[in-house]
């Protein structure tokens, strides 16, 4: 087992090359709808159990499939009403089974990249080729369905191998989720060099861990993404920084969380200056615009750092 | 060092034997809620607010595994603690319960364990007298639905369940809801074949749908899991005013959508035991004034929405 993930480099939060997103905004903020698909009969992963209950687990199976049936639409509208583009972080199969929810997506402009094939898929246990082959039914299905190229990735259940990010590099992937070190986009170390970026994806402010993990009333994770911008737009005027909603329609889209979307949405776009962005945006702003230069700027705090 | 990238899966894990439009069984068809035509209820209703009561017996020797219903036994037998505290709903709660529901004019479906049935015929009566409908919901909270238990154990409880509860309430007795949500891979069949004709037990939609078992069709109905007092008060520890604000809120969301896109409901879930304490039971008193007081709205009993529903939702 390896000590550490080996895929980044430290970097203090202070004394950063500066970071200046479009248009002079402060925060880049982006908002990632999981639609995902659970099977009710998946193979068995030798790593962790799927499902909670004795198959068929119909209640946390049903529970997630609500999000396909009622939810989507629900959270899809109020994002639309506020000119919020969704960066879809898609069980590429959905695209199989509900092709009308991509074809929603695609009309409002919203961009899909892998969450894997199924979310009862894990990457555990996967030889390197194995991986390569998620990945590369990732990106054959979301160019089929949508025309998309596939440039952003969050392993299926976070669920991550020890070279994963290393093998998204290879496959042509320009953004990774799977790492949450960081406030802002930053290099990731892969073993080929090439130029990977990890974009902040925050489970902070997630639905599943606030809501469902930690049992948080709606209306206190309303207030906990409404501080998060707060500190993250001030702290934009010194260098840019991102903010991420990652959302589950099977949560965000009841009806009795719905107004919490409605106003965190509202509250955010009501600030002057916000970019609202998609994942793929700020991976290539970064990319073109601060990647060398941070990758420049840490070398002296990781002088010791090899990858073993 | 090198990797541990070896693979451990069968080949199985690359074979995906259900991708293809719809879902991954063949329970039902996959639907989308805003794809559904505007429809109304009968007359002229927009937003039907179902009340469902548990009434539930949980065992103080009932097995923790493998599945601990909400409720279960989290203390070391004999937990005297547990078992009064569940009791409590069925004595106290209850009651008290009654009240704001008589006060409010609503007329619940009882989901009842057939055992609570059996050891307070007192209770039963009570029910009876208010002209509530006779759910039923197993035999009781140590007898849970799913596929360990065999299908001729399965059998005689869902049997013993409707047959104690038509013996003694003298009902027809055509609803079922499995305990703790959980079903077994032929329970809906077992629920058909003893003359059940609708379920509440997944929680897919906020709208009925048609549910396919071997021995007939089954009206599937959206008993709210996520909005019960079970998950929000008992299982995720929130104090009464998130619960008010949430069951408000989603009040809030159905009735527009009720007048926009069709008729639509609320289903209230409610534990005698949970939402009936003294801290707690005003908060329910405000939500049943608000529902019962707006325009459009109506309580119904889980009978009277599948009939509802299937003279009046949209043919799909």
């Amino acid at each position: 087992m390896l000590r550490e993930p080996f895929s980044y480099d430290y970097a203090p939060y202070q004394g950063r090359p500066k970071i200046e997103w479009p248009n002079g905004a402060r925060v880049a903020f982006w908002v990632a709808p999981n639609i995902e698909f659970y099977e009710l009969a998946p193979p068995p992963s030798p790593t962790r159990t799927v499902w909670y209950r004795p198959e068929p687990d119909i209640l946390n199976y049903s529970m997630r499939d609500y999000g396909n049936r009622v939810g989507f639409h629900r959270m899809a509208d109020v994002m639309a009403k506020y000119g919020v583009r969704g960066s879809v972080s898609l069980n590429v199969a959905v695209c199989d089974h509900f092709p009308e929810i991509i074809e929603r997506c695609c009309e409002l402009e919203w961009e899909l990249f892998s969450h894997g094939v199924y979310n009862t898929r894990y990457l555990y246990n996967l030889s390197e080729d194995e991986q390569r082959k998620v990945i590369r039914d990732s990106r054959d299905t979301i160019k089929r369905a949508s025309g998309q190229d596939l440039d952003g990735w969050l392993s299926p259940a976070i669920s991550n191998g020890e070279t994963t990010q290393d093998l998204l590099a290879e496959e042509g992937i320009k953004y990774t989720l799977d790492l949450f070190h960081d406030d802002q986009p930053m290099p990731v170390k892969v073993r080929r060099r090439q130029r990977l970026v990890s974009v902040p994806y925050m489970m902070e402010c997630n639905d599943v861990p606030v809501l469902n993990f930690k049992n948080t009333p709606p209306e206190r994770y309303l207030q906990i993404i409404k501080d998060h911008f707060d500190q993250l737009y001030e702290e934009g005027a010194e260098s840019g920084t991102v903010m991420c909603v990652p959302l589950h329609p099977y949560l965000i889209g009841q009806p009795h969380r719905l107004a919490i979307l409605d106003e965190a949405l509202r509250y955010v776009t009501s600030h002057d200056k916000v970019w609202l962005a998609t994942g793929r945006e700020i991976a290539a702003w970064y990319e073109q615009n601060y990647y060398d230069r941070f990758a420049e700027w840490m070398k002296p705090f990781n002088a010791t750092q090899e990858k073993v | 060092m090198s990797p541990t990238s070896t693979s451990q899966v069968s080949a199985d894990y690359f074979t995906y034997p259900h991708r293809r439009p719809g879902v991954d069984h063949t329970r039902y068809g996959h639907r989308y809620l805003r794809a559904l035509p505007k429809f109304e209820w009968p007359n002229g209703k927009r937003l039907l607010v179902w009340v469902t009561v548990h009434l539930e017996h949980f065992p103080m020797d009932m097995p923790s595994k493998p599945i601990t219903p909400a409720g279960g036994m989290d203390r070391p037998y004999p937990s005297v603690w547990d078992f009064s505290t569940r009791d409590y709903g069925n004595r106290v709660g209850i009651f008290r319960l009654m009240k704001v529901l008589d006060r409010h004019g609503v007329k619940a479906s009882a989901a009842m364990n057939s055992e609570v049935a059996e050891r307070y015929p007192f209770l039963t009566q009570e029910i009876m007298r208010r002209g509530w409908e006779v759910m039923a919901a197993g035999v009781d909270m140590g007898h849970l639905h799913h596929s360990q238990i065999g299908r001729e154990a399965e059998q005689a409880l869902v049997e013993k369940s409707f047959g104690t509860l038509r013996r003694l309430t003298g009902q027809a007795v055509e609803g079922w809801h499995s305990p703790a949500f959980s079903q077994s891979a032929v329970t809906p069949e077992l629920v058909a074949g003893a003359g059940g004709k609708f379920i509440a037990d997944w929680i897919n939609d906020e709208l009925p749908y048609a549910f396919a078992t071997a021995n007939g069709e089954l009206t599937q109905l959206p008993l709210s899991h996520d909005l019960s007092d079970h998950k929000v008060l008992f299982q995720q520890n929130m104090a009464v005013e998130d619960y008010e604000q949430q069951v408000n809120a989603a009040f809030d969301v159905l009735q527009a959508e009720s007048m926009e896109r069709g008729g639509r409901i609320l289903s209230l879930s409610l534990s005698p035991w949970i939402v009936a304490q003294p801290s707690r039971i005003k908060g329910l008193d405000r939500l049943l004034a608000r529902f019962a007081a707006a325009d459009g709205a109506a309580f119904v009993t889980g009978g009277e929405l599948a009939a509802a529903w299937n003279s009046h939702g949209p043919k799909t």
